[in-house]
């Protein structure tokens, strides 16, 4: 019981990693209507850049994570225009789509390795005491973890509810045409969707990393389905049921590493993500036109 | 009463709250040209949906060649004879012409991987006879000079005719055409008339759904009016256009071309 | 001159493995329009198989594996390849039985499928050995033959290219009959043609099975080959490697699919696998290339989609003439030639 409990409170702080990442798949996933297959290694690129300014540049380490963050937004944007956009624009089919972002995502992957090599990181960060709170166990940063996941679902809910750019995202994520005939600057709300994915990505790479008390190159692309597994159970398209999605998927993989090999907590994400699909593809709370 | 080719009974078909059909009936006699026409919305693509099987049958029987198919599917459904086309042409664009031809034609053992891998004669010999049939056809249709050609590069109205041309490969007993003259130049309009009727000598069942009131009335010799989901009225094209409640329903105009 | 010869032949020798191993994904996605992302995995089935039951019982060896039966090769190679056309039919009637599930979850689910096999195989050690994975498959027909190494790869050679121009003749005929036609037409439009009767869903799990089994044989020769298998051989980098190299080579056809592997896996793959490494990197070149097929697959998708060699139309053979037709001037050339 006690092992569950702990497991939960470990669910929690991966739920509020999985809660950045996954709601910055569902915004982009929502605006442009595909899935972006190389979405782990922004997580990867976020980690790398804010390892970077903290350990080589002796930046503060969560200046450096939000630099990291802004830089992996950026990178994103570059990606979107310059790869992505010429497809898009010439009406390529979905599957197309697909595999180019599969193509970056092995092309990514390797330029890390051959950049950054294969060895484990570790952020310049002083080691922490844990605390209790009630039956679970927390350190210092793991609460800062969550507090940032909640405070970033915070500013993504006024973002959405009470700004022009937020409006504009979710006509576009209902219908596209519709958006654009009544006077969406598409491309524009496109560049910054894919801006705040980035950023969100990035973010959670670092936090991620953190969390785990360091990374290699292959960690993002790891954590991806997890990932999808959160906004396919939240429905797609749907920011606050890729919350609902991350926090069910949090729990669930850590609860399971409980009982199961914890090797295989990722695998009970992924038959999850594959049950979701088949039978209920528009996810807890369904978006109209996207499954 | 003779039983017609096909007989529809109690259809009623809801997407959501919205019902689009309620209460549909209707037979058709085999040889015959029949027509289904109405205003927009008043549900006769989603009957001609769900004759076909491509939506499943929520309430109502459907009765074809004296089998109750109400819940068969598609395939099932086409290998029976009754054969649909589509409102927009759908042709198979990465195919030739003459290869789209050849794929309808039902039973062809060339299908079979056991006939593929050790009779391939028999798939051959099939073929032969396909490609002869549907030379004849393209030809019929002007669509011979093309047979080469990708399905996808042809004009918008030569794909017309293909996609007519190749529903004829299929064999069918019935030949629900979803209307054919959508956007049709008027001298089309009169070839593919000309087709349909040569159908009709050929044996073949048509049920059209029509927007063009002149052309079912120049061909079709038994007319169904759809209004609000429901059966308005049956009957020949003269008769209806005296009918109030016909007229009524095509928003109090005239019921003119 | 010797070792100029024995490194050609293993060339050939994996060409004609990764053909047949393009030629299955051709039938699945060229000819019927089947995505599936997690076609390695059933190179791996097919590897896994053949070598386990070519392998003695694992008690007393210093691997963990099932079965263990000794048996002689063509009968290794028979059951990985069963296995796998099995497991291809398993998975087209479970995971892709939303066949009109739109093409990102039908990708999202196939990595998914092949990530937890990848997980499981790799951490169930009895299984397979883990992440070690298998080793020591005894040469196929050696112990008879008893041929030196070199000798040996030609006579493998021999093996495998009969074998792959078999499934190459088999994918031949299968396009050129009606069922490669009806495939296609499924891959065009599938509404359309089980609107002509076409039972869609069976015709995919053909090609989902014949695709699967062409992938179980290439992984039992790979495995007799190189007498073993780990899981870092089949990630789904892998899967996009083959997929590369159809795409490259020009989907959707066979002298393509050729091509295409031609390129992608010889020469760039097992060519460069003898470069020297350069020094205080030693992944480098590995890593490079991999970043050369992305960049070539997303080149060619972008300005030559159809690939090096685009799908051909069939045509029919000579003398089909249309008695009473008008007829251009130019037709009596368009009847001419049988189909590639």
């Amino acid at each position: 019981m006690h092992l569950i409990l702990n497991s939960f409170g470990f669910g929690l702080v991966t739920a509020s990693v999985l809660a950045l990442a996954a709601v910055g798949v569902t915004l982009q996933f929502g605006v442009t209507n595909y899935v972006n297959f190389a979405y782990g290694e922004y997580l990867t690129l976020g980690a790398y850049l804010s390892w970077i300014l903290n350990v080589q540049l002796h930046v503060d380490f969560w200046l450096a994570a939000v630099g990291g963050a802004v830089a992996t937004g950026v990178g994103a944007v570059v990606i979107s225009e310059f790869v992505l956009k010429p497809f898009v624009r010439r009406g390529a089919r979905l599957l197309f789509l697909l595999i180019v972002t599969l193509g970056m995502s092995l092309i990514l992957a390797n330029i890390f390795q051959i950049l950054w090599g294969t060895d484990f990181r570790k952020f310049d960060i002083p080691n922490q005491q844990v605390f209790s709170v009630g039956p679970l166990i927390f350190t210092p940063n793991q609460v800062i973890i969550m507090a940032i996941g909640l405070g970033a679902m915070l500013a993504i809910h006024w973002l959405l509810k009470y700004t022009k750019l937020g409006k504009a995202m979710r006509a576009m994520s209902d219908n596209l045409n519709l958006a654009r005939v009544g006077g969406v600057d598409t491309d524009r709300v496109t560049l910054w969707t894919w801006f705040i994915s980035g950023c969100l990505a990035g973010l959670a790479g670092v936090m991620l990393a953190l969390s785990a008390g360091g990374f290699q190159p292959s960690f993002g692309e790891e954590f991806l389905f997890v990932i999808f597994a959160a906004v396919i159970v939240g429905g797609v398209g749907q920011p606050y049921g890729a919350m609902l999605g991350a926090l069910t998927i949090g729990s669930v993989t850590e609860m399971s590493a409980a009982v199961l090999n914890s090797a295989l907590k990722s695998d009970v994400a992924f038959l999850v993500l594959i049950v979701m699909i088949l039978i209920r593809p528009q996810g807890l709370i369904p978006t109209q036109g996207k499954a | 009463m003779t039983r017609g080719i096909l007989e529809v009974e109690g259809l009623s078909h809801a997407f959501g709250g919205v019902r689009a059909v309620a209460g549909c009936a209707f037979s058709l006699d085999a040889g015959r040209v029949g027509a289904l026409i109405g205003p927009n919305g008043a549900g006769k693509s989603t009957v001609v949906n769900l004759l076909a099987g491509a939506l499943p049958l929520q309430q109502g029987r459907i009765v074809f060649d004296g089998g109750d198919i109400s819940r068969w599917p598609m395939y099932r459904i086409a290998r029976r004879g009754l054969i649909r086309t589509f409102q927009l042409s759908r042709e198979f664009g990465g195919l030739s012409v003459l290869e789209n031809m050849l794929v309808p034609p039902p039973d062809q053992p060339g299908e079979r991987l056991r006939n593929v891998l050790f009779r391939p004669s028999l798939g051959r010999r099939e073929d032969r006879r396909h490609v002869s049939k549907a030379l004849d056809v393209l030809n019929t249709f002007g669509l011979y000079v093309l047979r080469d050609q990708y399905a996808r590069n042809l004009s918008g109205g030569e794909k017309r005719l293909l996609e007519l041309a190749r529903a004829v490969m299929a064999e069918p007993k019935l030949l629900v055409l979803d209307e054919p003259m959508a956007g049709v130049n008027p001298a089309l309009v009169e070839r593919l008339c000309e087709h349909i009727l040569r159908l009709r000598e050929s044996g073949i069942t048509l049920l059209l759904v029509e927007h063009n009131l002149r052309v079912v009335d120049r061909i079709c010799d038994q007319v169904i009016v759809m209004a609000y989901g429901r059966t308005l009225a049956i009957g020949q094209m003269a008769e209806l256009r005296n009918d109030p409640e016909v007229v009524k329903a095509y928003l109090g105009g005239s019921v003119e071309a | 001159m010797n070792d100029i010869v024995y490194y050609l032949a293993t060339m050939a020798v994996l060409f004609c493995i990764y053909n047949i191993l393009t030629l299955g994904l051709n039938i699945q996605f060229g000819y019927t329009g089947i995505l599936d992302f997690a076609y390695i995995t059933f190179l791996a089935a097919g590897a896994y198989f053949a070598g386990v039951s070519a392998l003695p019982p694992a008690a007393g060896t210093d691997q963990e594996y099932i079965l263990g039966l000794g048996w002689p090769f063509p009968l290794t190679l028979a059951l990985g390849a069963i296995v796998a056309g099995v497991l291809g039919i398993a998975v087209g009637g479970t995971i892709l039985s939303r066949w009109n599930l739109r093409s990102d979850y039908l990708g999202i689910v196939t990595v998914a499928f092949a990530t937890i096999c990848y997980d499981l195989v790799g951490n169930l050690t009895p299984l397979f050995n883990g992440w070690f994975g298998l080793r020591g498959i005894p040469q196929p027909l050696n112990r008879l033959l008893n041929l030196s190494p070199n000798d040996y790869t030609l006579f493998f050679l021999g093996v495998c290219v009969v074998i792959m121009l078999a499934l190459w003749f088999v994918a031949h005929r299968i396009y050129h009959s009606a069922l490669g036609r009806t495939m296609r037409a499924i891959r065009e439009d599938v509404d359309v043609a089980a609107t002509f009767g076409k039972d869609t869903v069976k015709v995919r799990m053909l090609a989902m099975g014949i695709g699967c089994v062409y992938a179980g044989i290439a992984g039992g020769l790979l495995i007799e080959f190189i007498g073993g298998i780990a899981p870092d051989s089949w990630t789904t980098a892998e899967t996009f490697i083959v997929w590369a190299a159809m795409i490259i080579g020009g989907q959707g056809n066979n002298l393509g699919a050729a091509v295409g592997t031609l390129i992608v896996t010889v020469v760039f793959i097992e060519g460069t696998r003898f470069l020297p490494p350069v020094p205080g990197h030693p992944l480098l070149i590995a890593a490079a290339r991999n970043i050369v097929i992305g960049i070539l697959l997303i080149v060619t998708l972008r300005f030559h989609p159809q690939g090096l060699v685009p799908e051909r139309r069939a045509r029919f053979p000579r003398g089909l003439h249309m008695p009473g037709a008008q007829m251009p001037a130019s037709s009596l050339s368009n009847n001419s030639g049988a189909g590639r």
